[in-house]
């Protein structure tokens, strides 16, 4: 289980990187915390002809507001998003996503932009990003874009960045007031990637949900929207009640969740409306 | 592949070498700076065998190239106690409450302990076996190990108070 | 107890803290990855990534030319078959290395790349071009045996291995005609591994002008293996020397060697440097031995008072294609030892085990614990179909004092074990009564609560004459008067540097830290059996006392006569021998040393220089041990995860060396258990393929998870001269019985029953939906 050779960058600033990979074409591939890469590549599922290091470019680092936005470099650490001031106060789902992603080990080295990047179907980054409305900003030589999440993710670790771009910050707008926010997910021990999670983001107003995103996980190749049930919280059905409930069975019932050692396709089906419950209990608590 | 000079300091010790990219940072500890000490158990990141102190903060040395480890600080199971000053009252209350048998996974154990202790302080039990769920041992059944942390808390909260 | 025949008894029966442990806690340990020798060489397999084809021609060529190649063998260059490990009436097929014409399990070795680095032998690897010709495997054990099944070894004509019957019993007939009630259910245990923390690995060196061959290893028995590579290798046993200072687990994995492994030495001895091969964890998953994967249809006639009357076993196994044990060692030791810790009248059984194009079964921890398994989630099953607490069912069939020696259908009588005791103390222990109401209260409220009860009685340390039942020691009291101890053992985490210490310590009147371990290594050990088979307290602990009291004997007659004092008025007590009521009058053992290595002219007559004695001893055929353990959880209705609550192990080992040491055992043990009951599945597809071949799909128990285990402790001393009883394995015995039966108990109200493993959360769902549809 040892990675196939490979040449290495770690350049200190972003254009230089973004050259490198424009350079490098389809053979070069930027690296920012390697939790999941560097796994593919011992078990050489991954070869690369070049990797390039995002993990000293400074400008890809750290926490700021920008207006109504958090601004988070998209190689800021994983840990750091865990106990940021700003992040608790204006994306508070983000922080408590990140502590059911691996361990401390995991979390110490891995990125924010490398999980949204990777787009593992059962990561918990890229869900909040979508329940979020967050934007992903990307750059290559040929210049920047933002990506709203919603649009970057394909399939199961496919995104639409093309392979001279990297992401550069995510963007995420700041809790409104009225807002909730939640996330739960089953998994077979904690740490491992989820059986099936939810992310969950609701606007109230006296009290009463007018806007809900819910965002399931771990069920598709993607960040799947419950329509259903979003439709069914904005219409004021609460949690418990048997509109959200049919509407969330319904939203289920539209799934083909994968099939692994893990669990059957069938468990993750079954699971998603208890999981959605609850993480939508806790979100309308969270907005209270 | 062209190979890259690395230089890393390792328990206060400057390592460096010329190094292909591809070496991972396990590897370059166990083989360049020939300190065994430091195991690998899956080389995939979910073991925690391998887990040392990368500027201070607990981190997969099987998920890491030397390269990537350039001018960093690590600390290996080497380089914690051991020396003249003996055990410290992490591993002495491994020792304690038997937290080993093999000793094949403990290295990795110290090292995440040693850490989660000096940022958590006062864990609750919870907290120490949330902490120690990154870390795999195959012959304890954890009894031990969580006896150990929790003996070690305590002892570094009173010596903190005193 | 031991002590009582030499000084006092002060360390045998303490928790002494580990010698083991100071070079472990700082990256002290010595590790067969940790060996590095000049100009030593990696090697790496190329594996077979289908089930079962022919090879119709490997190319080497693109992988030789890769910079920093040495070598590749194939199953061209002729590497001798293996021989078998012990006789055998089963149909064995001949096991060469490396694969000849057949691939027969995905992972088969088919060459072994060597080259200056492991990432380089990785390199050539993907380069080295098999053709395969695929064929259509035969992947379930339970068609095997089915007409115009695909055979695995063409050779052996039939994919069986070996089956065994009793003899027909109209007996047992009438007593299953007579019975009040017959259950009858077919009990599945699913393929899962050892998974030692560190993998196997070998570095080996051969010595080509002294004609020798040292090997260090991450083994479990050194002897054992260097007389099996003398054999294999076709040298003289003097000339291989096997090392194994510390090793990283094993429970059975490392015992016996695989044909990969022979692959490592056979290509060790062609190239003419040092050769190291350190077996990754894909490797491990996929082509070490998995075991456990078996099933039994058990038979139950019981009356309405609980009172069992006859039981059949039906037990089918999955050998994989190269089995590492003799086929009859896991359903032989099923069929004797059962039906355990219950009076059963009337017994029968048959077995049958096929080869399939699966990776090979191996021992793990209590190879034959389907055996309590089976027997103890039936008991469950018959209880709540007769209505009857499953505690008290157990009770009333329990083995008790006044009935022992008792003698199975088999012939093994159990003597000296406490099956009723520790069942009433475990359930004493889980305050069980009031658990019983918790869990009415709780399911009123809709929550699954359940406790599970597991009692078994584990053969253990067997002995009766074969190599495995016979150790040595040999005692040197040094000139300086320090302790050296040489056994061989081969611990992977057992303690024995601890606690084969505290024995000779208290055998022969010494400190502790006076007295040092030495084992692992076969050029410094006497011939030994090494660790497995939970032997190394009862057999090991034996000899060691034994030597010890020797070395004392001649130590007090050598006092005596320079004391000009009877020996039996002597005492040596803390390294001082002195006149029993008189501590003035004393010599030091060193000064008594001083004598017997520099002094001979003060010897007495016909007394040889020096202290060093050894005892080999032949254990009896086998020394029980017995246990009962409770477990309690939570069901989660919504999810089927399992939440462990509480867990209790009420044991006899009897003469404990060291309480710590045993808890250690058996609470490693109990989670082995608890991880196969829940997590641990290496499940394949329909064409042979492996589906958990890493850490990531095979799930190993992590604290979380783990209830505090509290252990409860009977104390009935075996025959043998310690008094010990094997611990090793017993916690994985009781562990996946208990677990299972705390989760069928929590399913219970909703009327399934569970007959298959691991209880993920998968199946417990499905069987939680299927009773409320």
């Amino acid at each position: 289980m040892k990675p196939a050779a490979f040449d290495y960058v770690a350049p200190t600033s972003l254009d230089a990187a973004l050259t490198a990979l424009a350079d490098g074409g389809y053979d070069a591939k930027p690296i920012a915390g390697g939790q999941s890469l560097v796994p593919l590549m011992a078990f050489r599922l991954a070869v690369f002809g070049q990797l390039v290091d995002l993990g000293r470019i400074e400008e890809l680092q750290g926490v700021a507001r920008d207006g109504d936005e958090l601004v988070i470099g998209a190689a800021t650490r994983q840990a750091a998003i865990a106990k940021d001031a700003l992040v608790a106060e204006h994306a508070p789902v983000l922080a408590q996503a990140t502590g059911w992603i691996g361990h401390q080990q995991i979390r110490n080295r891995g990125t924010i932009g490398g999980s949204i990047c990777h787009a593992d179907p059962a990561a918990e980054y890229p869900a909040t990003a979508v329940a979020l409305d967050a934007t992903i900003d990307v750059a290559s030589t040929r210049g920047r874009r933002s990506i709203p999440a919603a649009e970057l993710f394909e399939a199961a670790y496919t995104t639409t960045l093309e392979p001279d771009e990297v992401a550069v910050a995510v963007r995420i707008p700041v809790r409104r007031p009225g807002e909730g926010t939640a996330i739960f997910e089953v998994a077979r021990r904690p740490g491992d990637f989820a059986l099936a999670g939810c992310v969950v983001r609701v606007a109230t107003s006296g009290g009463a949900v007018i806007d809900a995103r819910v965002l399931a996980f771990g069920v598709g190749g993607a960040p799947i929207r419950l329509a259903a049930a979003e439709a069914a919280l904005a219409a004021g059905a609460g949690v418990g009640s048997q509109e959200l409930t049919a509407a969330l069975q319904a939203d289920a019932d539209g799934l083909t969740p994968p099939e692994d050692a893990q669990a059957t396709s069938a468990y993750r089906h079954s699971i998603v409306v208890h999981v959605a419950n609850t993480a939508i209990a806790e979100a309308i608590a969270d907005s209270q | 592949m062209s190979r890259q000079q690395v230089e890393m300091t390792v328990n206060g010790r400057v390592h460096a070498g010329e190094v292909e990219p591809r070496l991972t940072l396990v590897d370059f500890l166990r083989e360049d700076c020939a300190l065994t000490g430091t195991h690998t158990g899956c080389e995939q990141g979910v073991c925690g065998a391998c887990t040392v102190l990368v500027d201070g903060e607990p981190m997969r040395s099987c998920l890491m190239f030397a390269v990537q480890a350039d001018g960093a600080q690590v600390t290996t199971i080497e380089g914690i106690g051991g020396g003249r000053e003996g055990l410290t009252p992490v591993q002495q209350a491994f020792m304690d409450n038997h937290g080993l048998q093999c000793g094949y996974c403990t290295p990795g154990f110290i090292v995440t302990v040693e850490a989660f202790l000096r940022d958590t302080p006062s864990p609750s039990d919870e907290q120490i076996r949330e902490a120690l769920s990154g870390n795999v041992c195959r012959c304890t059944g954890y009894q031990g190990i969580i006896a150990a942390v929790r003996q070690a808390a305590d002892q570094l909260a009173a010596e903190a108070r005193s | 107890m031991s002590a009582q025949t030499g000084g006092a008894a002060r360390f045998v029966g303490a928790s002494v803290k580990r010698r083991e442990d100071p070079r472990l806690l700082t990256g002290g340990g010595q590790f067969v990855d940790d060996v590095q020798l000049p100009g030593m060489l990696h090697a790496a397999f190329v594996r077979s990534p289908l089930a079962s084809a022919r090879i119709a021609s490997i190319d080497t060529q693109a992988a030789l030319a890769v910079p920093g190649v040495v070598a590749i063998f194939t199953g061209a260059d002729d590497f001798p078959r293996l021989p078998p490990w012990w006789p055998s009436e089963a149909n064995v097929p001949a096991q060469h290395p490396l694969a000849i014409e057949d691939v027969r399990f995905v992972g088969d070795p088919v060459a072994i790349v060597i080259a200056e680095s492991r990432y380089i032998a990785e390199d050539a690897c993907e380069l080295v071009d098999v053709a395969y010709e695929a064929r259509t495997p035969i992947v379930d054990y339970r068609a095997a045996g089915e007409e115009g099944a695909p055979v695995v070894h063409a050779e052996l004509g039939t994919n069986l291995v070996a089956e065994m019957a009793s003899p027909p019993d109209p007996a047992l007939e009438a007593a299953f005609a007579g019975s009040d009630h017959v259950f009858k259910e077919t009990i599945k245990s699913h393929r899962y591994a050892a998974v030692p923390m560190e993998t196997r690995g070998f570095v080996a060196s051969w010595n080509k002008a002294g004609g020798e061959l040292t090997v260090h290893m991450a083994g479990q028995a050194p002897h054992v293996a260097r007389a099996y590579f003398a054999l294999s290798l076709g040298l003289p046993e003097h000339a291989v020397r096997v090392i194994q200072r510390d090793v990283g687990g094993g429970f059975g994995q490392k015992a016996f060697q695989a044909r990969d492994d022979m692959a490592v030495l056979h290509a060790a001895m062609r190239i003419d440097r040092p050769l190291k091969w350190i077996e990754d964890r894909q490797e491990n998953l996929t082509a070490a031995t998995h075991s456990r994967h078996e099933q039994i249809t058990i038979e139950v006639g019981v009356n309405n008072d609980g009172l069992l009357q006859a039981i059949r076993l039906d037990h089918v196994l999955d050998a994989g294609a190269y089995p590492a044990m003799p086929a009859e060692a896991d359903p032989g030791l099923v069929a004797a030892w059962f039906p355990g810790p219950y009076k059963v009248p009337h017994f029968g059984f048959r077995n049958v085990q096929y080869y399939t194009n699966t990776t090979a079964r191996g021992p793990y921890r209590g190879p034959w614990l389907i055996e309590t398994t089976v027997r103890e989630t039936m008991l469950d099953i018959v209880a709540r179909g007769i209505g009857m607490d499953p505690a008290e069912v157990r009770r009333r069939n329990s083995i008790q004092a006044a009935d022992q020696p008792y003698q199975l259908h088999s012939g093994i009588v159990f003597d000296r074990v406490s099956p009723a005791e520790t069942l009433e103390q475990a359930v004493e222990m889980a305050h069980y009564a009031q658990f019983r109401e918790e869990q009415a209260a709780a399911r009123a409220e809709g929550r699954l609560l359940g406790i599970g009860i597991a009692s078994y009685i584990e053969p253990t340390a067997f002995g009766g004459g074969r190599s495995m039942g016979i150790e040595a020691a040999t005692i040197r009291i040094e000139p300086s008067g320090k302790v050296t101890c040489l056994m061989g053992l081969g611990s992977y985490g057992h303690s024995v540097e601890t606690t084969m210490a505290q024995v000779v310590a208290d055998e022969l009147g010494v400190a502790f830290e006076d007295v040092t371990i030495v084992q692992g290594d076969t050029a410094s050990a006497p011939v030994g059996g090494g660790n497995l088979g939970s032997r190394s307290a009862v057999i090991g602990g034996a000899v060691a006392g034994m030597s010890a009291r020797k070395a004392r004997a001649k130590i007090l007659d050598l006092a005596g006569h320079l004391m000009e004092a009877a020996p039996d008025d002597l005492e040596l007590v803390d390294g001082v021998v002195s006149v029993k009521g008189s501590p003035a009058s004393s010599m030091a053992l060193t000064e008594i040393t001083q004598v017997a290595y520099n002094g001979a002219d003060r010897l007495p007559e016909g007394m040889e220089p020096g202290i060093e004695e050894t005892t080999r001893w032949s254990a009896p055929f086998v020394t029980h041990s017995n246990a009962t353990h409770v477990c309690m959880c939570e069901v989660d209705r919504n999810t089927g995860l399992v939440k462990l609550l509480d867990y209790v192990v009420s044991e006899d080992c009897g003469v404990m060396i060291n309480p710590m040491v045993v808890e250690g055992q058996i609470s490693g043990g109990v989670v082995q258990g608890i991880g196969g009951a829940l997590l641990e599945h290496i499940p394949y597809d329909a064409d042979g393929n492996p589906l958990a071949v890493n850490f990531k799909d095979y799930l190993l128990p992590v604290a979380d998870l783990i209830p505090e285990i509290r252990i409860g402790h009977i104390v009935t001393p075996s025959d043998t001269p310690g008094g010990h009883k094997g611990a090793g394995e017993g916690g994985t015995i009781g562990g996946v019985a208990a677990t299972v039966n705390a989760v069928a108990d929590a399913l219970a109200p909703l009327g399934v029953t569970i007959t298959e493993q691991p209880l993920s959360p998968s199946r417990l769902l499905a069987l939680i939906e299927q009773a409320s549809a």
